[in-house]
């Protein structure tokens, strides 16, 4: 199984494909494409790069452990939740990168 | 310090002016992003993995308190109030809106400063030793010249487009603290048979996936034919350059594969072309740019001592601090302070933006508004007088600055790694905080002495593992990290890449196998001034292996 993700244009934030072609945050409400679903996820792709508004698209594997999505590489991972390090000199966490202006992108 | 004219003026603001109305029109689609993403990383700002990053350049390393408040402004109002300071001696923000860059872009205009030429296949920004200007070892303070390369370099319409991006590092003393050995080109202060001061010139060293030492080309520059010298290498890099593979692209696979002499003789064809020309570099000008870093007013503090031990056995942190973090000063009663970024637990070269404000103001009240940034991601401040050291260190213990490791274990070399580079394998800043937390204990790494690692998360080596006395390399393996460990890198003058000593480690073992290593090292060094790089040179690799793996 696969996931569509990017970065949105405006705050870099990673964001992902849900199943109502809107870009969102959250991993666990990505659209889960399957080796059928190929050409729906090449025309998701096409019509993504026409908003010009979320880029650097991958496709990337997933599985689904206890009904949860989690991406294969560790990357995928670590894109999803933010980096790992612990705390910031500030004393707060690394949070990730939240949706800016973009947040309603959708295709 | 130098200060802009008003062709720098323009040019920056031109620039800034230029990118701004392209973020303009990429935000309301009228460039697509493959015609932006050119445009953006001319002017610094890359994507990573959570957000866009800015890279900033800080010409050879110098800073002023100006500078450096407008550096923390803007991580305080256009990011999450840290920044991170690099291996280039330049500072990268990891949060940055696309909207905010034209506007931050400007106010690093206001002061300045600016992140062209931080990214590309064009010569990236000059870096030098961190102690330029203060050094009691230097022959020459290398920043004129450095100032001189920054002009001849920036925007020079042939080497805009290089085969490959292009570093130089140079050092005005013999005592290598810039890794000039392991820059495309590295300059060193010479002097020749007349006592005139000139340059050394090394060529195609480099880390990344092929490491190589730097070949000296040339024993003698003059100064007023550097340019000229340059320009004549460049020219043959541009020419003969591997522009058909990327992996074989740097100067250093050229003059590998043809060889120093052949490469030698065409740029000694071209210096034959150039020198005397357009390029000489005028001694009036030399001048000009020289009187930008004319050393301050000191005051004459030559009478101020300072008792080490003393203090040691007072306040043991200040010892330490005064043991580690002080470089002899030219000027009698003064030294140079090197401010740690490396605190235990902490990720290497990050600063708070309330730090950085605190190092402008020691470095206005303290420093004569100088300050430096570490190829080692620590900061320095050049001039502190003696008398002032102690006033100096209690502001940095307030603010969490006053880690007294510089040099020793915990001195780390970090890149970002998997945690936000988008072109990293493995995580490297977690690896180097259980490092610093497992030899967290003052006196014991003071026992161990000078010891250097430097930890990469791919293998492009922006973490300098090669170089590392003990260098740890993650990589992908099965979805997962694994961290190879070298053994015998040095980044100075001996200069050395490390060996790769066995099968790799999983994360969590990393700390522990350094600790083997400490461990045989300590109890096998012929005395306690046996530094770890001596002993493994003496001793060689066999037992270091043994010592880490068990019998083989």
């Amino acid at each position: 199984m696969e996931i569509l993700t990017g970065n949105e244009l405006t705050s870099g934030a990673t964001v992902y494909l849900d199943g109502h072609g809107n870009w969102i945050e959250d991993l666990q409400a990505a659209r889960l494409f399957s080796k059928e679903d190929k050409a729906e996820l090449d025309s998701a792709i096409v019509a993504t790069k026409a908003t010009g508004r979320v880029i650097s698209l991958e496709a990337e594997e997933v599985e689904q452990v206890e009904g949860r999505i989690v991406p294969k590489r560790l990357r995928e991972r670590i894109r999803a939740a933010g980096p790992t390090a612990p705390l910031t000199l500030n004393g707060q966490a690394y949070d990730r990168q939240h949706l800016g202006e973009d947040g309603h992108v959708s295709i | 310090m130098y200060r802009y004219d008003e062709f720098d003026a323009a040019f920056v603001a031109g620039r800034t002016a230029q990118f701004a109305d392209q973020v303009k029109r990429r935000l309301s689609g009228e460039l697509s992003e493959d015609q932006f993403r050119p445009l953006r990383l001319m002017n610094g700002l890359y994507l990573q993995l959570h957000a866009y990053m800015l890279r900033i350049a800080v010409p050879y390393g110098t800073l002023s308190s100006r500078q450096m408040r407008k550096l923390a402004h803007i991580a305080r109002t256009y990011d999450r109030g840290y920044g991170h300071f690099t291996t280039r001696q330049n500072i990268q923000f990891n949060w940055p809106k696309l909207k905010d860059i034209p506007v931050i872009l400007e106010e690093l205009a206001s002061v300045e400063m600016h992140a062209i030429q931080t990214s590309g296949n064009c010569i990236r920004n000059v870096t030098t030793d961190q102690f330029a200007g203060a050094a009691a070892d230097e022959i020459i303070d290398p920043r004129p010249v450095a100032e001189i390369i920054r002009q001849w370099s920036s925007l020079h319409p042939e080497f805009s487009y290089l085969p490959r991006k292009f570093k130089i590092a140079m050092t005005g003393s013999p005592n290598d603290r810039a890794a000039i050995r392991f820059h495309d080109i590295g300059l060193q202060a010479a002097v020749n048979a007349a006592g005139e001061i000139g340059w050394e010139v090394w060529v195609g060293g480099g880390l990344g996936r092929t490491p190589m030492v730097a070949k000296l080309i040339n024993s003698f520059v003059p100064n007023e034919h550097l340019l000229a010298y340059l320009e004549s290498i460049m020219r043959v890099y541009n020419r003969y350059g591997r522009r058909d593979n990327k992996y074989k692209a740097r100067i250093k696979i050229l003059v590998h594969e043809e060889g120093l002499e052949s490469i030698k003789g065409q740029v000694e064809a071209e210096f034959a072309e150039v020198r005397g020309g357009v390029l000489t570099l005028p001694q009036e000008e030399l001048d000009r740019i020289t009187a930008y870093f004319a050393p301050p007013d000191f005051a004459d503090r030559s009478s101020d001592k300072i008792d080490v031990a003393y203090q040691s056995i007072i306040d043991p942190a200040y010892g330490r601090w005064l043991d580690n973090n002080l470089h002899p000063h030219k000027q009698p009663g003064y030294a140079a302070v090197t401010i740690s970024l490396k605190p235990v637990g902490g990720a290497p070269g990050d600063a708070t933006d309330a730090q950085i404000d605190v190092v402008a103001d020691l470095a206005e009240q303290y420093s004569y508004d100088e300050l430096r940034v570490t190829h080692e991601q620590n900061l320095v401040l050049p001039h502190v007088a003696i008398a002032d050291l102690r006033a100096v260190y209690d502001v940095l213990v307030a603010n969490g600055l006053a880690e007294g490791n510089n040099n020793l274990i915990t001195d780390m070399i970090c890149c970002p790694g998997l945690d936000f580079c988008a072109l990293a394998n493995a995580r490297s800043i977690p690896i180097a905080q259980e490092i610093s937390k497992k030899f967290a204990e003052p006196e014991r790494q003071k026992d161990i002495g000078d010891l250097k690692i430097k930890i990469s998360g791919c293998i492009n080596a922006c973490g300098h593992h090669h170089v590392g006395h003990i260098g740890i390399l993650g990589v992908e393996k099965k979805g997962g990290e694994l961290y190879q460990i070298t053994l015998g890198g040095d980044a100075t003058e001996g200069a050395s890449v490390g060996k790769i000593i066995g099968p790799g480690f999983e994360a969590e073992q990393v700390p522990g196998a350094i600790e083997k290593l400490v461990d045989f090292y300590i109890a096998n060094r012929t005395s306690a001034d046996e530094p770890f790089l001596d002993a493994y040179r003496r001793l060689g690799e066999a037992p270091f292996k043994e010592a880490l793996y068990g019998t083989v």
